[in-house]
């Protein structure tokens, strides 16, 4: 048997609530004072809004979507986040979205339909998942893509830990597609879905949320 | 002061206006007979009193003997290059210096042209120079063994007047006419009648002298520096491994971007040559998402092409060749990019290359919306990006129908599935031989959506898109 000594702050002395919350190493759970300073971007659905922290997707973090097949409409539900991190940046150059290895050819129309600007958009296709992964670490560390989604088969915790630091790094949000049977591994991701079918439309399972409470949501209409 | 003026105009062409007392009188009635009246646009240029350009020859009499006298006035144009942006090359041993603009620099003119000649000087270059308003004037004069400045155009027919008319360059059957004329020098030249030595040496004489006596501009050809950084360097042992190649190519590409800072010019190709012991070269060449003169950004994408490179030998040496230099545009010139040294942050160019770097070429597009009704044909890959600002340009989109987010290669056959949606008829193409007749529909079949269509002569589905 093993004994784990944790070395805590003690306060010298009772103090009252409020001074236990004002203090920065207290984390505080579903508090609208605790609202991320990084904007979010909305999903579309009011209702997934509504269970994700800030009320959207987080910026500067790593989203993991789980799904086998494609068609549930999770590529929609990104659409609107990546139009309006597309418009957010004023005056300057319009930041980047790097499509890595998607399983598809993006319709072009499809995307201009919904308001994505195409000249800001790069469709990546590396060989390898190896590949796949190295230039997915590339643009979000780079700072001049707004949002990286990428497409794989599988990979391992190790890489998902550098995504994840160079979507921080980086301010970007990236966002990773890959198939269901991983969703029992460990995933340092700051949020997990699953998607997956069902009638009459796909349904979505929060599986890991950063500052918000998992379980599955309902999208209402498809 | 009136019948002056007349009397003038018809007078002595090649004179110029404040130098009329130099015209030799008994002249004047044959010349009177013999000239026509200067064309307008040619006595436009002399109205002004200071002249527009001022011209620097310097003419190396010892050149002419060198068999390389070309390169060797190219390394000179590198030297006046510090002095003026404008040098021209006068084969076969002169060069001409546009000094206009540099005077203010460099204090005064004395002060310029004695730099000047300082600087042949430490070259060990016996030089004659000569500043003179025009072009052929100052070499003229500098060929004819003066030194001396001329800034005022209306002296120049008198300083003139003495050069040999050997310093012309003229050809020798020229030459010769003239001698036989009895004309030695060009002041004895321009004592002669306009028309008369037209049709005796050609109206290039006429226009040689008149660009002398700055009445006409004489365009020259600047010369631009070599544009292409080469350098090479060589090792003393085998280098087997592609780290160590890294290191030596560091310095490389530290003076390539120090040459290229100097040229205030980027690049946009590189390509590198490893050397073997046997057998020939492995080459490596980069291009680049856009023109760069940044240190960061070349040794960033050579380092990843030699990171995936199979080295097939051990390397003796290696050498790096920059493609054709360009000119840095204002958005391409990042003031601080000596000074920032290793940022993490990097700009959309950079991140394009490093990609195509290692993944190739045809890995990293984008895409396009083309007008057209068949979806297949309602996009394209491009490889083109406009990697810079680029002002927003409203897509234009034909229908507000729903399309999906992915489209697939080919459509794939699939039994008649339960539809949505639809149906829209697309119906085009009949001319260039890939036409479709299709009923498109949106289809659920297991819960995922589908673009379906119906092929209108064959009644079969397909799928075609995927609305993810």
């Amino acid at each position: 048997m093993s004994c784990v000594v944790v070395k805590t702050w003690m306060p010298r002395e009772v103090s009252l609530l409020a001074d236990v919350l004002a203090d920065a190493r207290v984390w505080k759970l579903k508090d609208a004072s605790a609202a991320p300073a990084r904007p979010v971007w909305s999903t579309g659905k009011s209702s997934l809004d509504a269970r994700l922290p800030g009320g959207g997707w987080p910026t500067a973090s790593l989203i993991e979507v789980l799904l086998d097949d494609t068609g549930l409409g999770e590529v929609q539900l990104f659409l609107p986040a990546l139009v309006a991190c597309q418009a957010s940046r004023h005056g300057g150059d319009a930041p980047w979205l790097v499509w890595i290895a998607p399983p598809h050819e993006p319709y072009a129309p499809a995307l201009a339909q919904s308001g994505i600007e195409l000249k800001r958009l790069l469709v990546v296709r590396p060989t390898t998942a190896t590949e796949a992964l190295w230039a997915a670490e590339q643009a979000l560390s780079s700072g001049v893509c707004a949002a990286v989604l990428l497409w794989l088969k599988g990979t391992d915790d190790r890489w998902l830990r550098r995504l994840k630091l160079a979507a921080e790094a980086g301010g970007s949000l990236g966002v990773l597609f890959r198939p269901e049977k991983h969703r029992f591994e460990a995933s340092p991701a700051n949020l997990r879905i699953v998607i997956s079918r069902g009638e009459p439309c796909a349904r979505v399972d929060l599986l890991k949320v950063q500052g918000g409470r998992p379980g599955p949501v309902d999208l209402g209409e498809p | 002061m009136k019948s002056r003026a007349a009397k003038s105009r018809t007078a002595d062409l090649f004179a110029a206006a404040g130098r009329r007392a130099e015209v030799s009188p008994a002249l004047i009635p044959h010349a009177q007979t013999l000239a026509p009246p200067p064309p307008p646009q040619a006595r436009q240029p002399h109205a002004p009193l200071r002249p527009k350009q001022l011209w620097y020859a310097a003419v190396f009499p010892d050149m002419s003997a060198l068999e390389s006298s070309g390169a060797a006035l190219q390394k000179l144009c590198l030297h006046a290059h510090s002095f003026t942006s404008f040098v021209s090359i006068e084969p076969p041993n002169a060069l001409l210096l546009e000094i206009k603009g540099s005077v203010k620099l460099f204090g005064s003119l004395q002060q310029l042209h004695a730099d000047l000649d300082d600087c042949w000087r430490r070259l060990m270059l016996p030089a004659h120079s000569v500043v003179a308003p025009s072009t052929l004037a100052a070499l003229w004069l500098a060929r004819a063994g003066g030194a001396s400045q001329i800034e005022d155009a209306d002296l120049l027919p008198s300083r003139l007047a003495k050069v040999p008319i050997a310093c012309t360059a003229w050809d020798v059957e020229r030459l010769q006419t003239l001698r036989a004329m009895g004309v030695t020098s060009l002041g004895e030249l321009m004592r002669l009648p306009r028309a008369g030595i037209a049709r005796r040496l050609g109206p290039a004489v006429v226009g040689d002298l008149d660009i002398a006596l700055a009445r006409q501009p004489a365009p020259r050809r600047a010369f631009v520096r070599r544009e292409r950084f080469r350098e090479r360097c060589d090792f003393e042992t085998e280098i087997e491994h592609v780290a160590y190649l890294e290191q030596a190519l560091e310095p490389l590409i530290e003076r390539c971007a120090r040459f290229l800072r100097r040229c205030q010019a980027g690049i946009q190709a590189l390509q590198l040559k490893l050397k073997h012991r046997e057998g020939p070269a492995t080459r490596v060449q980069v291009g680049l998402a856009s023109i760069t003169s940044e240190r960061r950004r070349l040794s960033d994408v050579l380092c990843q092409k030699l990171a995936r490179l199979d080295l097939r030998a051990p390397v003796r040496g290696m050498e790096l060749i920059s493609g054709s230099l360009r000119g840095l545009s204002a958005s391409s010139l990042d003031v601080f990019a000596g000074f920032t040294g290793a940022g993490s942050r990097d700009s959309a160019p950079q991140l394009v290359e490093r990609l195509r770097a290692r993944l190739g070429e045809e890995a990293v597009y984008g895409v396009r919306l083309i007008a057209e009704h068949r979806p297949e044909a309602a996009w394209r890959r491009v490889h083109e990006l406009h990697l810079t600002a680029a002002a927003k340009v409203a897509e234009e989109i034909s229908d507000q129908l729903p399309r999906p987010v992915w489209l697939l290669n080919e459509p794939l056959p699939l039994p008649k599935p339960e539809i949505l949606q639809g149906p829209e008829r697309i119906e085009s193409g009949w001319w260039d031989g890939k036409g479709v007749a299709r009923d498109y529909y949106i289809a659920c079949p297991h819960g995922a959506r589908l673009w379906v269509f119906q092929e209108r002569r064959s009644k079969r589905w397909y799928v075609h898109g995927v609305f993810a």
